[in-house]
């Protein structure tokens, strides 16, 4: 690279292709963001279902259409892209990237700043630790789907779904679609894991059988799969003597969480929350290595898409500022706390110079009305009910953290009412 | 590696199995002028209980003094310090505690002691708990003392078998895969002739046995019922490479009348590990993991880890190892049929054994079956194998000038273990036809997403390099297709759109 870069975005799903947007519209000259991919997108290349975009621009789209806006946008920015591009390491300390590319070879670069917007990636099988034996058949839901939407191939004629993220759900109807028989949705906890439209036009509607307290127990088959044992299980997830069923089937999908990927983060140097699985952040998303931000599912693993362009956007500006060394030397640094009802949250640190959104999930379902909000009496929401499945939000306005200059704690909770 | 074809060809010598015994059998003979068939019914290599097993590289302090089993484990650790070079496989000289709980393990810690200084065993000493806990801090508290074995080492148990049978071809051995023995064939006068197989005849003078948790039935077609094999399967945990740095040795529990009992260890490249159970079982095959056994692992490896990070597993697995009744090895030529030679009932030490058992074979067949085949030193035999580029391990230029060379090895397929195409594509050209071979060969599928995001991206790169359609790739070989056919013709054959 002859030109120096000021802001490098790795990764260009959503996140990514939003900070691109939010470096250069708030004055980064040269913005770069590297894909490793062959094509732009993301993980939305294979979302090719409606429903994204309701919140960002009033209207349903597939996931490539969703992106082909913001795509659109970014060009017309003068977000300059880079395909087939891994970066496969990040030097402690100086920050030094290092991608590869068939045609370009193995190169480093070193810019003003960084954005992480790597995604992240589904929980394996392994994971959760089914006893049986290893046949072909069994995929994430995410594998799947790239071989039904993006190669053309079936993975399967009889499915069983085990968890209830979204992707499982959205793979259910896929998979009836394509011809698929599948069984049903088997859910280890007893509230659904992705949202409820889905639940309702992916289940629902197509009469997908969905057990809650339900789990599959054993694998069978050698060289495909011939069947799982499903059980009902208690409150502490132990599967429940003599409620063993054996359903017959040739392939099993796993909507069972998405973690983080932070390969990356970590050779960085940059702490991770125990939690989110992602970067400590604070407002401006910028992690523990004050050079490189995040944003989206690297982060914290969001129900929309909305909210990770959203993000992006914060994101690549804060980065674009960093660049030109707009951020103060000692911006406060005010931590969040959870409350009793919340599993997890970010960001964790407030500044008080932007405005901001906190994203927190609650630990359990409150099906009553109840109220999120922030204390000391930074914002209060009603709510109809809280869900794991679908997250919530806590808005802090930048003018009300510089009123409060000894503020040193910000507590989120929702709480019944 | 060949394979689908018919063969019947003559052979000096045909081994049965191509685990690390068959291997390393087959690469000492090829330090001599004879032709050699290996069969083995895998699609890809390892695939028994060479390929589920602990990795070690045994000491030696284990084995009573007299047993087969004594004889082999000391100087195959000394051979496969060697070999490590040689063949360009991962060998993490890491040592060995077993641990004591109490004063009757304790005891017995003086024991092993003893056997080991009998065995030749160097370095074997006993150490404190604490001592123990300055190099493991992670340790149990509860552990007062432990038996340090400084020889002992873990192997990258794919990537030797691999380069075993590899160095085996290069000097002129050849591989058959998907190939399943199904009997001997005879001679009029009663010796062997060769070995019936799905694929065709394999003759032979020689024979040699190397048939694992199946030697015992192969061992009975020559009329040799002296053993009985036990398949014992042993179920293990795999976790994250970050989780990796709770140890830096292999950690034994006191051995016990059921076996060397729960283990923990790092793996060779960097995984955490714990198991095996010892679980007799009637089928060979079986290597389903049970609630049972990752039971009693999890209690195994808590108590010699009490941290043990279990969230971070990636996958559980078991091997079946080939156990006898005596819990020793069976290495002799029959006198009848002669021309059969059983290395067989071959488990722990094996892996360890493996080398020096070859050597023996070779020995064996110099002394004992001199009429039916000669031994002439091969002068053309190379010792050198190089292995796959390993990407991941190498500095920056290194990775430079390998991309320049060849652009595939600028472009990541596997991003857990940063395996790049270039890899997959080589794994092809030696002969990988599984997405399972490819991952035993490059490594890409070990790591913490278990192939989520590289098995179509395999799939892909194995149907391209082949010329085969993706719908016929395999996991495994056999009927462990991916995929089962189109989309759009899944749905025409179902009915479900009218042709109009």
């Amino acid at each position: 690279m002859s030109k120096n870069i000021d802001v490098l975005v790795i990764g260009a799903g959503p996140a990514g292709v939003a900070a691109g947007i939010g470096a250069r519209r708030e004055g980064a000259e040269n913005v770069l963001v590297l894909e490793r991919d062959w094509d732009l997108g993301g993980i939305l290349q294979q979302c090719i279902h409606p429903g994204f975009g309701l919140r960002t621009f009033k209207e349903e789209l597939t996931g490539p259409e969703y992106m082909h806006r913001f795509i659109q946008q970014a060009h017309d920015e003068g977000v300059e892209f880079r395909t087939n591009t891994m970066v496969f390491q990040i030097d402690r300390g100086t920050n030094t990237v290092w991608t590869m590319n068939k045609e370009r070879g193995i190169e480093s670069l070193n810019p003003g700043a960084i954005v992480l917007t790597m995604g992240c990636r589904e929980r394996p099988l392994g994971a959760i630790r089914i006893p049986g034996t290893r046949p072909s058949g069994i995929y994430t839901a995410g594998t799947a789907q790239r071989f039904v939407n993006m190669e053309g191939y079936m993975p399967g004629k009889r499915a069983v779904i085990l968890g209830s993220g979204d992707i499982g759900l959205i793979m259910a109807r896929r998979m009836i679609w394509e011809g698929a028989e599948v069984e049903g949705v088997y859910e280890v906890m007893s509230w659904p894991g992705g949202l409820r439209r889905n639940i309702a036009q992916c289940l629902d509607d197509y009469g997908i059988p969905f057990h809650l307290k339900t789990t599959v127990t054993r694998i069978h088959g050698q060289d495909r799969l011939e069947g799982v044992t499903v059980a009902e299980v208690d409150d502490h997830m132990t599967p429940i003597k003599g409620t063993e069923r054996y359903v017959e089937c040739d392939t099993l999908l796993l909507a069972i969480g998405l973690i983080p990927e932070n390969e990356l983060s970590r050779m960085a140097s940059i702490d991770i929350h125990p939690v989110t699985g992602g970067p400590v952040v604070n407002d401006l998303l910028q992690t523990t290595n004050p050079g490189i931000f995040a944003a989206g599912n690297v982060v914290i693993v969001y129900d929309l898409v909305d909210n990770v362009s959203d993000e992006g956007l914060v994101a690549g500006a804060s980065a674009a500022k960093y660049a030109m060394g707009k951020i103060p030397q000692n911006v406060r640094r005010i931590p969040v706390k959870g409350g009793e009802n919340v599993r997890l949250y970010s960001p964790q640190f407030v500044t008080g110079e932007t405005d901001t959104t906190i994203f927190m999930r609650v630990t359990h379902p409150i099906e009553q009305p109840c109220k999120v909000f922030a204390e000391p009496g930074l914002y209060s929401q009603r709510l109809r009910y809280a869900r794991p499945g679908e997250m919530n939000e806590v808005k802090i306005k930048a003018e009300q953290v510089k009123a409060l200059p000894d503020l040193n704690e910000i507590v989120i909770d929702i709480q019944p009412v | 590696m060949l394979r689908g074809e018919k063969f019947f060809m003559n052979y000096d010598i045909v081994i049965i199995g191509s685990g690390i015994t068959g291997a390393s059998i087959a690469r000492e003979l090829s330090k001599y002028k004879l032709s050699i068939a290996v069969i083995d019914k895998a699609s890809e290599l390892p695939a028994g209980a060479s390929r589920a097993n602990s990795s070690m590289i045994h000491g030696g302090f284990d084995d009573k003094p007299g047993t087969v089993k004594a004889k082999f484990c000391v100087p195959g650790n000394k051979l496969w310090h060697k070999l490590n070079d040689e063949l360009d496989v991962h060998l993490d000289e890491c040592g060995s505690y077993v641990c004591a709980f109490s004063g009757a393990e304790v005891k017995h810690l003086e024991e092993l002691l003893a056997q080991g200084k009998a065995n030749g065993c160097p370095g074997v000493e006993i150490v404190s708990g604490d001592k123990l806990r300055e190099k493991e801090p992670n340790v149990s508290p509860e552990i007062i003392a432990a038996l340090w074995s400084p020889e002992a080492g873990i192997i990258n148990n794919f990537e030797a078998v691999n380069a075993m049978i590899e160095s085996a071809e290069l000097n002129g051995a050849k591989l058959f895969l998907e190939t399943v023995a199904t009997g001997l064939i005879l001679d009029d006068k009663g010796n062997i002739k060769g070995v019936t197989t799905n694929k065709g005849e394999f003759l032979a003078p020689v024979v040699i046995n190397a048939g694992g948790v199946h030697s015992g039935e192969i061992a009975s077609w020559a009329g040799d019922k002296s053993f009985r094999i036990i398949p014992t399967k042993g179920e293990y945990y795999l976790l994250d490479r970050t989780a990796g740095e709770t140890i830096t040795s292999f950690l034994f529990s006191c051995p016990s009348k059921a076996g060397k009992g729960i283990t923990v260890l790092r793996t060779a490249e960097g995984n955490l590990m714990a198991g095996p159970t010892a679980t007799e079982q009637e089928d060979p095959e079986d290597r389903s993991t049970t609630p049972e056994g990752l039971a009693e692992v999890l209690k195994g490896a808590r108590r010699l880890v009490p941290k043990f990070p279990v969230n971070m597993n990636i996958t559980t697995f078991a091997g079946v190892r080939a156990n006898t009744e005596s819990g020793d090895f069976e290495i002799y030529a029959l006198k009848s049929p002669r021309g059969f030679v059983n290395a067989a009932g071959i488990k722990s030490p094996g892996f360890t054994s493996a080398p020096a058992i070859a050597q023996h074979i070779a020995q064996l067949l110099k002394e004992e079956l001199s009429d039916r085949i000669t031994l002439i030193p091969n002068e053309k035999f190379t010792p050198e194998r190089r292995n796959i580029p390993r990407f991941l391990y190498m500095d920056m230029a290194a990775r430079k000038s390998l991309a320049e060379n060849d652009p595939a090895y600028a472009q990541i397929v596997c991003r857990c273990e940063t395996v790049t195409e270039g890899q997959v594509v080589e794994a092809i050209r030696r002969g990988a036809r599984t997405i399972t071979a490819v991952k035993m060969m490059t490594r890409a599928g070990t790591g913490r997403c278990q192939g989520g995001f590289c098995c179509p991206r395999v799939a892909e790169i194995l149907s391209r390099e082949l010329g085969i359609p993706l719908d016929e790739i395999t996991r495994h070989g056999g009927e462990s297709k991916l995929l089962v056919g189109k989309t759009k013709e899944f749905l025409l054959k179902k009915g479900a759109v009218s042709h109009e």
